[in-house]
């Protein structure tokens, strides 16, 4: 076939895929005859990449869709696919969001997003480093700082903020390093005494934004470089690589280095600076280094005011436990230590580092050393990073029950009260992992626990008579399972002598073979300790057979598991965007297979979208309290999480992929179950190459379902 | 006369049990904590068993094995796994060529000999164990083998020490109470900065000052415990990434590949453990 007639060809498969697609959608565009031609230029994964989008973005509006396809060719001119992608679906937010004319905005300025784009490349966004450096920081130690992401950077001593992008130097990497010193240089304000709560006073006190605040931080810079490059030499010399601008800035910090050079001493504290700064009063001041970021010693003391009180309260409270807890010890054991409340008395030892901060070594209670978790070790050490020593009246045991109360510190959730849901069920937030930024929304999903309504039992009776042999056979295998697992036979060693490998080897032995010594049954007592969280779609997608298919299969499945001893609790899952996520008890650990039980499995029905990600979390939690070796998390399911706004499409599966993985971090092995026939696009991606299973048909769900269940367990 | 038995040498008793019995005769490098060689001592001199706790890697083995010198007891080490039954450590019969013929299993022949017997992480063994530790454990001192009908007197030399990790927070690893309330428990944590650099260093031969840092880098993955890792660098990872340093690997690799990879799987962890370790060097 020569070239044109190959072309030619293209072009009427594009056209015919286009009209396919939707004839409407062609009818809006203006020159439909050079789309057909651009399209039949790309790549056919390119192509059928196309045709998704559109398709997709015509369910929400088809003029959408019309403007998306115009320029989608064009696009794939300047960008990659995942960059296509985000412009996708940076438009079908607003649409959700904002409406279709911001939407068509997006798609028709195509070239205002490339360029974005492109400045993205070299520069560094905050959610592309945000994880790591939130390790890093961790790991660094002291108080667990939070990362944040605003405009200026600064630390207010409970978070490091850092800006959305860094572009001030001409590669990704130069950036994402700028990024880390920020940081860096962050934590050490923190961990070297900068914010320590009398030198700010005095600070704030004595000094002038505009004046004197510029040479006291020049100052702190100075002993907090001496203090980094004293514990952290290689992390000093990195920052040394990109502090200056130029040369010339090199020289003048040098310069400056060496007339505050008593501040770069191990004992120097923020105190000795402040006492220096009325000798650089009027002199030339170098430039801030890159990294420095900001001084906000209002931000500070606002964060302060609340913490130092909070946390004086939340010490004296874990004394006053501490102490009932000891003093019932000594009370079983009369002969030690002095008894009566006047005596009894804690106190706690520090050992001094560097830039004059104190580090807690133990706490004592009438002089000896007593336990201390890692919870009051940390709560210590913050109050030792606030003010340098833990004053008397902070180891007073206060009484039992006084606490502080908590303020409302989960701002940015689901804006509703937190606690009481409209039927009065607990409310828990969970995170959602936002793929685009790379981050948690923290507090971001409102959850609840909900019952399912009672249905009809007769449903679980016409189930069993529907499926007679079926569940016969069932049970059959999962009690062949269950022996086979318990006694192992032809084993070396062994409880029991095995007959029939006895017999062999009495055979073997009267022809002069040699024997087996292989002659015992070994029984493996209790050798199964499975614990199955079935997490059912409940979304309205399910309506009809699929519905009814994953409540036969439920029904047969719930024998079968108990035939097993398996331990094993039954949840649906839907919601409606992330303030109303909800699961339903169908089942829990701690009931039995009852006729309530079978009552609910019969009263299941359809209810909203699927947020996957948060019931992942939440029964993931569940199951991951239940003692049991092995873990399994099974979703059933018939399709891709979805749900009302931004979860549709790559956003919701990355949020499951997360969720997912973070349960696997406990211990927990996911699998799927679902009839959607397009699952192989995305739920590799989710769950791994063979953590799960697409049943072609809906009605042979209950048939596959046990065989299934056998193969994850044995 | 007691029956003998080299757990080592010995590939027919292919009982999984791990088990391996030897009299130590060059003295180990052990750095003590504080108390504990006293105390141990003194369970030892008054017949009581004893329970090391603690994370893995901070020293139990070692100590073990240190006092099996200082007090002159061959040591039996058993690392017990979830297949370990109680047969396995009292012994069972075995068939060969149409005889039978007992064997001793690790526990039996320690009781016989007086060694110390040290079952390694004893959470991990079937919970069939306990029949034959409970005895053991108590004033009772007897070893019984229902095999063979006996009943073992235990010689005064013999001890049971047992480890065990309470940091994993399964609930189907805990001790149970009837077990833990029979032991005197040691415990156990990673050494203080001080001790753990003269450990690094003793244990690879690095410098003071590399070991110094390596200490510090371990303090600093430590603190990621709860937040990302389960359990920071054991001492015994800081003494592998300094082997290697003394054999020439950078130290940030070193870190890397002895402790990151050891520790984490997640690739954003281990950058994190990667950048902190190049700040410490
Ligand atoms: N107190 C110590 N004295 C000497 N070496 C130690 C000490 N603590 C830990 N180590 C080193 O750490 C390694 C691991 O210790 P080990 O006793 O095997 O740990 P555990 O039995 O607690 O898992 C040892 O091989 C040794 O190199
Ligand atoms: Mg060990």
């Amino acid at each position: 076939m020569d070239g044109a007639r190959q072309n030619l060809f293209n072009l009427i498969r594009v056209q015919k895929d286009l009209e396919k697609i939707s004839g409407q959608i062609l009818a809006r565009l203006p020159r439909a005859g050079d789309l057909v031609a651009d399209i039949a230029d790309l790549e056919r994964d390119t192509q059928d990449f196309i045709y998704h989008w559109t398709e997709v973005i015509a369910l929400s509006n088809e003029e959408l869709a019309a403007h998306f396809i115009a320029k989608a060719p064009l696009a794939f001119r300047f960008l990659e696919e995942a960059a296509v992608e985000g412009w996708i679906i940076k438009a079908m937010d607003a649409f959700d969001n904002r409406g279709l004319g911001f939407a068509i905005e997006i798609f028709d300025d195509l070239q205002g997003y490339v360029d974005a784009h492109q400045q993205h490349q070299t520069g560094c966004r905050f959610d592309q480093v945000a994880g790591l450096l939130r390790y890093l920081v961790r790991g660094l130690g002291g108080r667990a700082l939070q990362l944040a992401c605003e405009p200026m950077a600064y630390t207010d001593t409970e978070r490091i903020c850092l800006p959305p992008t860094l572009g001030a130097f001409p590669e990704r990497d130069e950036n994402a390093r700028l990024y880390k010193c920020t940081a860096a240089f962050l934590w050490a304000q923190n961990r070297y005494g900068t914010w320590r709560y009398r030198v700010l006073e005095q600070a704030i006190r004595q000094l002038d934004a505009a004046t004197t605040w510029p040479i006291y931080q020049r100052l702190e810079t100075v002993r907090l470089t001496a203090c980094i490059s004293r514990d952290l030499p290689g992390l000093a010399r990195e920052m040394a690589t990109i502090a200056h601008a130029d040369e010339a800035a090199r020289e003048s910090w040098e310069r400056f280095t060496a007339q505050a050079f008593d501040l770069c001493a191990i004992d120097a504290g923020a105190e000795h600076c402040l006492q220096r700064v009325v000798d650089f009063i009027g002199k030339p001041l170098p430039p801030p280094l890159q990294y420095q970021g900001e001084m906000l010693p209002a931000k500070v003391r606002e964060v302060l005011f609340k913490r130092v009180p909070r946390e004086k309260a939340a010490l004296q409270q874990a004394l006053a436990s501490l102490q009932q807890e000891l003093g019932n010890e000594q009370s079983q054991d009369p002969e030690s230590g002095p008894t009566g409340d006047a005596a009894n008395r804690f106190s706690i030892s520090t050992t001094e580092s560097p830039g004059g901060a104190a580090d807690f070594e133990s706490l004592e209670f009438n002089d000896r050393a007593v336990p201390t978790g890692p919870e009051l070790e940390a709560l210590l050490a913050s109050i030792l990073q606030d003010l340098g020593e833990v004053e008397d009246d902070y180891l007073n045991a206060g009484t039992l029950g006084d606490s502080y109360p908590a303020s409302a510190e989960l701002g940015q959730g689901p804006g509703m009260e937190l606690g009481e849901f409209d039927h009065g069920s607990r409310v828990e937030l969970y995170p959602e992992w936002d793929y685009t930024r790379q981050r948690f929304r923290e507090a971001f999903c409102a959850l609840t626990e909900q019952d399912v309504p009672f249905g009809n039992e007769d449903f679980v009776v016409q189930t069993r008579a529907k499926y007679q042999g079926l569940s016969k056979s069932i049970q059959r295998v999962f009690e062949a399972i269950l022996s086979e697992a318990q006694r192992q036979k032809k084993q070396a060693h062994g409880d029991e002598l095995d007959l029939d490998a006895l017999v062999e080897a009495h055979v073997d032995r009267l022809q002069g073979r040699e024997m087996s010594d292989r002659l015992y049954t070994h029984f493996r007592k209790s050798g199964r300790s499975v614990a199955v969280m079935f997490m059912v779609d409940m979304s309205g997608s399910t309506k009809g057979w699929v519905n009814e298919a994953e409540r036969e299969s439920l029904v047969l499945l719930c024998e079968a598991v108990a035939t097993l001893g398996d331990q094993y609790a039954i949840y649906g899952f839907s919601g409606r965007t992330n303030k109303r996520c909800e699961v339903y008890r169908i089942k829990t650990f701690d009931e039995g297979y009852s006729s309530n039980v079978r009552r609910r499995i019969s009263g299941m029905a359809p209810k909203a979208y699927t947020r996957m990600g948060v019931a992942i979390r939440h029964l993931g939690k569940l199951l991951s309290a239940v003692p049991a070796r092995t873990k399994l998390l099974i979703t059933l399911s018939d399709g891709k999480p979805e749900d009302y706004g931004s979860y549709r499409g790559r956003y919701g599966i990355e949020d499951t992929r997360h969720a997912l993985l973070e349960v696997k971090r406990s211990g927990i092995h996911p699998f799927c179950i679902t009839i959607d026939k397009e699952a192989q696009s995305y739920l590799p991606h989710m769950y791994g190459a063979s953590n799960f299973t697409v049943v072609d048909e809906v009605h042979k769900l209950p048939y596959k379902i046990a065989d299934i269940y056998r193969r994850l367990t044995t | 006369m007691p029956f003998t038995h080299n757990f080592e040498k010995d590939h027919s008793l292919n009982t999984a049990s791990d088990a391996a019995e030897r009299m130590i005769e060059d003295e180990p490098y052990y750095e003590p904590a504080g108390g504990e060689i006293e105390v141990f001592t003194a369970a030892y001199r008054n017949q009581l068993p004893v329970l090391l706790k603690g994370p893995t890697g901070c020293g139990k083995t070692r100590f073990i094995h240190y006092m099996s010198w200082v007090l002159h007891r061959p040591l039996v080490t058993v690392a017990c796994h979830d297949d370990l039954t109680a047969a396995d450590l009292v012994g069972r019969y075995l068939v060969r060529g149409g005889e039978t013929q007992w064997l001793d299993g690790p526990l039996t022949h320690a009781v016989r000999t007086g060694a110390i017997c040290y079952l390694d992480e004893i959470v991990e063994a079937r919970k069939d164990t306990s029949v034959v530790i409970h005895p053991l454990c108590d004033d009772r001192r007897i070893l019984p083998i229902d095999k063979l009908g006996q009943l073992l007197r235990v010689p005064a030399e013999f001890c049971l020490v047992v480890s065990y990790n309470p940091g994993y927070q399964s609930v189907l690893k805990d001790l149970k109470q009837s077990t833990r309330q029979r032991f005197v428990a040691l415990e156990f944590n990673y050494p203080d900065t001080e001790h753990e650099q003269k450990i690094v260093a003793t244990e690879s031969g690095v410098e003071a000052e590399t070991a110094r840092r390596l200490v510090k880098f371990g303090i600093h993955t430590r603190n990621l415990k709860g937040s990302g890792l389960d359990e920071g660098a054991s001492t015994r990872l800081l003494v592998n990434a300094a082997k290697l340093i003394t054999n020439g690997i950078a130290p940030p690799l070193a870190c890397d590949t002895a402790v990151g990879h050891a520790l984490t799987d997640d690739p954003e962890i281990l950058h994190a453990i990667h950048e902190l370790a190049a700040a410490v060097f």
